[in-house]
């Protein structure tokens, strides 16, 4: 039997995957895309915030059924408890409500179903998509295109590929087959908990709390999550600390300004994940090779957020391979160093800016400064004339 | 640099919560790594940096030496 032939393998189905899949089928690319999950979005490692806006500019209707909850503005908080309150209700009130007619900021998704729905949207796209696929190597050929080993429900299969799309992960493999640098400092991964719990309320804000003696070297935030449930959690920068993030969580809920607001809380679901609080990736492309999402470090440092620049990297990465493809380019290291460039333009150099912003916060050495320093930049981050607001 | 005595890591699976941390901090190559998604536990890791000791939310991989 020959050797199945696509233009694109991607691993990973995460939204950067899913997305990248979708506009390069759209422009008449043959696209296939593995994961090696049964369920997409599971284990959930993120607290599912994402913009209004992000799922707009790549196509994407806000939809009843990966939203858990809309969100309308922010409550950012120092570690004594200070706040500062961004309810877009209040600072543009005949733009974003609950009431016909406006809109949310942003929401909180539910990234089991999120991920599904992006998938499926892909695949209604023409994608074809293999679940319980894992990716085990890559060859460059002699032809200019790749092999592509595979290992789908015990079988081990091999598919050629003009350019393979590595959308797996923080714990991309597909970037160290390629010899990529993808190494992350130990001071710049957080390392995080979240517990979703019931009992908390919550009002339409993403609350996220600063603070050494909360969470060092990240913050701690809660989000509603529908029906009346929270999430709680923190992220931490291990080398800042001699407790692991259980520890502080805990602390966090029992001995916190908070505490009174958490006593009844009742655990429902336990996730964790690491969260990059550091730089896009210098190379993100190789022979027959990109990266995209978590897997190229497309995570803001700020805040860790990822879904927003997954979606727009996969965007960028689906318009552009479809382009560069059509061309009839080969798909050398070379010549792919225009995706990352296009991406540069678009969003990293703003990315790569706000982790100057970061690595500035973190380079003082005194803590009560620090934290002055990173309450307000995360107060100014979200205020509605933050130069970063897209991001 | 000091060489370091290769390890074996063991994970306590009663805590592990599948999060990655432990394999997205891990500068070994690629594919050390376990059928659960987490750092590879049935061969030695001979850099022995205990990064993924360090990085684990929940506190759940320990080491003997290989």
């Amino acid at each position: 039997m020959p050797d199945s032939q696509y233009d694109l393998v991607i691993i990973g189905s995460g939204p950067a995957g899913s997305t990248t899949a979708r506009f390069a089928a759209q422009h008449g690319l043959k696209v296939l895309l593995v994961d090696k999950r049964q369920e997409l979005g599971a284990p959930i490692q993120c607290s599912g915030a994402v913009s209004r806006h992000a799922l707009e500019e790549v196509g994407i209707t806000p939809d009843a059924e990966f939203i858990h909850e809309p969100i309308y503005g922010f409550g950012i908080y120092n570690g004594r408890g200070e706040k500062t309150t961004i309810d877009y209700r209040r600072l543009k009130p005949e733009e974003y409500g609950p009431e016909d007619g406006k809109k949310p900021l942003g929401y909180v998704v539910d990234r089991r179903r999120f991920d599904r729905y992006l998938m499926t949207q892909a695949e209604r796209a023409g994608v074809e998509v293999w679940l319980k696929t894992e990716g085990l190597s890559y060859r460059p050929d002699a032809n200019g295109s790749c092999e592509v080993f595979l290992r789908r429900f015990n079988q081990e299969i091999k598919v050629k590929a003009r350019i393979l799309v590595g959308a797996d992960g923080l714990q991309s493999q597909v970037g160290k087959w390629a010899g990529l640098r993808t190494h992350i400092k130990i001071t710049e991964l957080a390392s995080c908990l979240q517990f979703i719990v019931d009992q908390v309320e919550t009002e339409g804000l993403l609350e996220i709390i600063t603070g050494h003696e909360w969470a060092p070297g990240g913050y701690a935030w809660v989000f509603p999550k529908g029906h009346g449930y929270a999430e709680i959690g923190l992220g931490v920068i291990s080398t800042m600390t001699d407790k692991d993030a259980q520890w502080h969580l805990d602390k966090f809920i029992r001995q916190s300004f908070f505490k009174d607001r958490f006593e009844n809380s009742r655990i429902l679901e336990i996730q964790g994940g690491g969260v990059p609080l550091a730089a896009p990736l210098r190379t993100q492309y190789a022979d027959n090779l990109i990266l995209v999402g978590d897997a190229a470090r497309h995570v803001n440092p700020i805040t860790g957020g990822g879904i927003h620049t997954a979606l727009s990297g996969g965007y960028i990465a689906g318009n552009f391979l479809a382009e560069f493809l059509n061309s009839g380019q080969p798909p050398t290291a070379q010549n792919l160093e225009g995706y990352q460039n296009a991406w540069l333009e678009a969003l990293g150099n703003k990315m790569w800016k706000l982790y100057g912003v970061k690595a500035d916060i973190f380079r003082n050495n005194d803590i009560e400064e620090r934290d002055a320093l990173l309450y307000q930049t995360m107060a100014g981050y979200f205020s509605p004339n933050s130069e970063y607001k897209k991001i | 640099m000091s060489k370091k005595e290769p390890v074996i890591f063991a994970i306590g699976w009663n805590a592990c919560i599948n999060c990655g941390a432990c394999v997205a901090i891990c500068p070994q190559e690629a594919g050390f790594i376990s059928p659960f998604d987490t750092i590879a536990v049935d061969r030695p890791c001979d850099i022995a940096c205990l990064l993924c000791e360090d990085i684990c939310p929940v506190s759940t991989i320990t080491h003997k030496r290989a």
